[in-house]
């Protein structure tokens, strides 16, 4: 019978900090009992792989490494699966001295061929010299890897076969750089952080001591995807760094199955998890008939919420479906953070839940760039957002004007940060890197937001990214798929969020249509873009198909996704298949429109 | 491909049915996310009905290979005769 890695270490003692690489960190842990544990769909336990063992297996892999051909500084590109293979793989990159790049994985139907081409670019852009992936995905790795550096494919075991080479290990060094994440950027144009051992060391100890206060009887519970800084950083590596023990579901089980999420933290009385807004609206969705019996969930004292823009009706409604199973609303910790900076850059305090800025809606907010605080909710007339807390010490975060300048108070403008665990860069990509920087070296994020005592109050985001249910979208992949669709042309598509009711996404994608189609014509191009949409992104969009003259383009002849969205938004789009003009939805729950200033 | 008898792709349907917009046909040829518009949640959540309905266990690595119903058919028939 598998048994799951204990809570706490006998005798090691508790450690947050002092590890100058992840490999150190991943030393001291294997001297503990701690680990982590893999869980099926359904929540079965079905392989405990302690510190120790991990370390062990890392180390055996790093020594086989070489006889596939690989050199120190070797980028090593890994699907990352929540899996103990995942782990062994990455680790053993940190022992060997090589690169590692987590890939992400597709469950959309029909999806196979897009994700190929998505990860072919992944491989393109980090210069992978070798890529692993499970059994079933390996034909779709080998397929992205045609064409590129990549000299070796494989399943895990044909790498666990290797023979083992003699020459002495060279784990990365303090000064080097940690591993390559790809979740920003298209498929054409993948944008990898490079992430150094510095920033990983100082962000995991950052979270570990100011972010969440972590101690000894803490147990993480997480079904995060590990190709997403929010799963890698904060629930699988700062966990290593601090020796606390993991319990994994993978994010397809969580999906299926959200409440197996709570039985583990219930059975396995732990105490942090981590989720997107839309994580515990799955779960508040699902279990909605669900019995509660045997559910405990009084343990769970750090509930982290990022990711996504923060939606308080969701986690409110999450709070009273389990409030029965011992839930604690004041577990909420809403936080701010992004891949650029290694994961975290703020949290709210502990303990004192989701706390509200409420304020007007209308001119000031929406023109002025100015959030004025009212006294109470009023429904139309205001808005809410969450108060994602200060940075944490050694960051700083400052609100910023067009020019740079930083803005007082309860003035909306970009939120630019600065701290010891921000990327050095996009690996290879001098220009995007530049695009994010400002003249001083802060990070540009790309949001939105205003300060209020120092509190980050985020409000929106200002680039054209879509995160749609937890998911980036980069709208140019939807556009340029869309664009191949016979009887559209290039540079006739655009496509964009809008916030619809109760501040969820909805994906637009807005298409000029030239010459004369009859209502038959229209449908069935309006299906098969739909069906693109479907096969590039996985998502259900709204198609407008435009008249000529629809979208707008910048002087210097780029489309404008932001005058588009905002041109939809006030009704100023018409769709072909409608008899008249289609208005805007009254009374929605639109967005400020600041992103068209953007 | 594993043959389907009318009886299992009949209880597919059924199961695809709710995730499934009104009105539309469901062959074998249907295309899950053309025609039927799931989503990467819906699928998750067809895809537990489909693995409680008849036991077993759905390879979601697999899914991005399915376009159609009849592929989907397919993955389940071969997953009951592999028992």
């Amino acid at each position: 019978m598998v048994v799951a890695t204990p809570t706490t270490n006998r005798v090691l003692p508790f450690r947050t900090g002092g590890f100058a690489t992840l490999a150190q960190g991943l030393d001291y842990a294997a001297r503990g009992e701690t680990g982590c544990n893999f869980y099926s769909p359904r929540g079965e336990l079905e392989v405990a792989l302690s510190y120790r063992e991990l370390r062990e297996r890392a180390l055996d892999l790093a020594a086989r490494l070489p006889s596939a051909r690989l050199r120190r500084g070797d980028r090593v590109a890994i699907v990352a699966e929540t899996t103990p293979d995942f782990l062994i793989f990455f680790f053993a990159c940190q022992y060997a001295g090589m690169i590692p790049v987590p890939l992400p994985l597709c469950v959309n139907f029909g999806g196979r061929e897009a994700y190929a081409g998505r990860l072919h670019g992944m491989l393109m852009a980090a210069g992978a010299r070798a890529a692993v992936g499970p059994d079933d995905l390996v034909d779709a790795l080998r397929i992205a890897a045609a064409r590129t550096a990549v000299a070796q494919v494989g399943t895990p075991a044909e790498f666990y076969a290797l023979p083992t080479s003699l020459a002495a290990l060279q784990p990365l060094h303090a000064h080097e750089p940690c591993y390559i994440q790809y979740s920003s950027g298209s498929t054409s144009f993948p944008r990898g952080v490079l992430v150094t051992q510095q920033a990983i060391a100082a962000n995991a100890r950052a979270i570990a001591e100011e972010g969440i206060a972590l101690r000894p009887g803490d147990r993480c519970v997480s079904w995060l995807p590990l190709y997403h800084d929010m799963g890698l950083v904060g629930c699988c590596l700062t966990p290593v760094m601090t020796q606390i023990t993991v319990d994994y579901l993978a994010s397809t089980s969580f999906a299926r199955r959200p409440l197996v999420w709570l039985k583990l933290m219930s059975g396995n009385r732990g105490t942090i998890s981590f989720a997107p807004t839309f994580g515990f609206e799955l779960c508040a969705r699902r279990a909605a008939n669900a019995s509660l019996d045997g559910l405990d969930l009084r343990h769970w004292r750090v509930a982290g919420i990022g990711g996504e823009m923060i939606r308080p009706a969701a986690l409110d409604e999450f709070a009273q479906r389990f409030a029965g199973a011992g839930f604690d609303p004041a577990a909420f910790v809403p936080s701010y953070g992004l891949a650029e900076a290694t994961l975290a850059v703020t949290f709210a305090p502990l303990g004192k839940g989701v706390r509200l800025d409420v304020v007007e809606r209308g001119d000031a907010l929406e023109r002025g760039r100015r959030a004025v605080p009212v006294a109470a909710e009023t429904g139309r007339r205001t808005r809410a957002f969450v108060r994602c807390g200060q940075a944490m010490p050694g960051y700083a975060v400052e609100i910023r004007d067009e020019r740079n300048r930083p803005l007082p108070d309860r003035r909306i403008g970009r939120v630019c940060i600065q701290g010891p665990s921000l990327m050095t860069g996009y690996y290879r990509n001098p220009e995007a890197t530049a695009a994010v920087t400002t003249v001083d070296g802060w990070l540009d994020t790309g949001d939105l937001g205003y300060l209020v005592d120092g509190e980050l109050i985020v409000t929106g985001r200002n680039k054209d990214l879509i995160i749609f249910s937890g998911r980036n979208i980069w709208p140019q992949d939807i556009e340029w798929a869309v664009e191949q669709v016979p009887g559209v042309r290039r540079n006739d598509v655009a496509a964009f969020a809008v916030t619809g009711d109760d501040d969820r996404e909805k994906v637009v994608v807005v298409v000029e249509v030239r010459g004369g189609l009859d209502a038959d014509g229209l449908s069935a191009l309006r299906r098969e873009i739909a069906a693109t949409v479907h096969r590039v992104a996985g998502i259900d969009a709204e198609i407008v198909l435009a008249p000529p003259r629809s979208l707008h383009f910048t002087t210097s002849g780029k489309l404008s996704r932001a005058a588009a969205r905002q041109s939809y938004l006030e009704g100023g789009i018409r769709d072909l298949g409608d008899t008249a003009a289609v208005e805007p939805t009254a009374g929605t729950d639109e967005p400020p429109r600041l992103a068209a200033a953007g | 491909m594993t043959r389907v008898d009318d009886t299992l792709f009949e209880d597919i349907c059924t199961l695809v049915r709710k995730f499934a917009p009104g009105g539309v046909e469901l062959t074998p040829a249907t295309e899950l996310s053309a025609d039927l518009n799931i989503d990467s949640v819906a699928a998750m959540d067809l895809i537990m009905e489909i693995e409680d309905r008849f036991g077993l266990d759905v390879p979601v690595n697999q899914l991005s290979e399915l376009r159609t119903l009849g592929d989907l058919a397919g993955l389940v028939a071969g997953r009951l005769k592999g028992r």
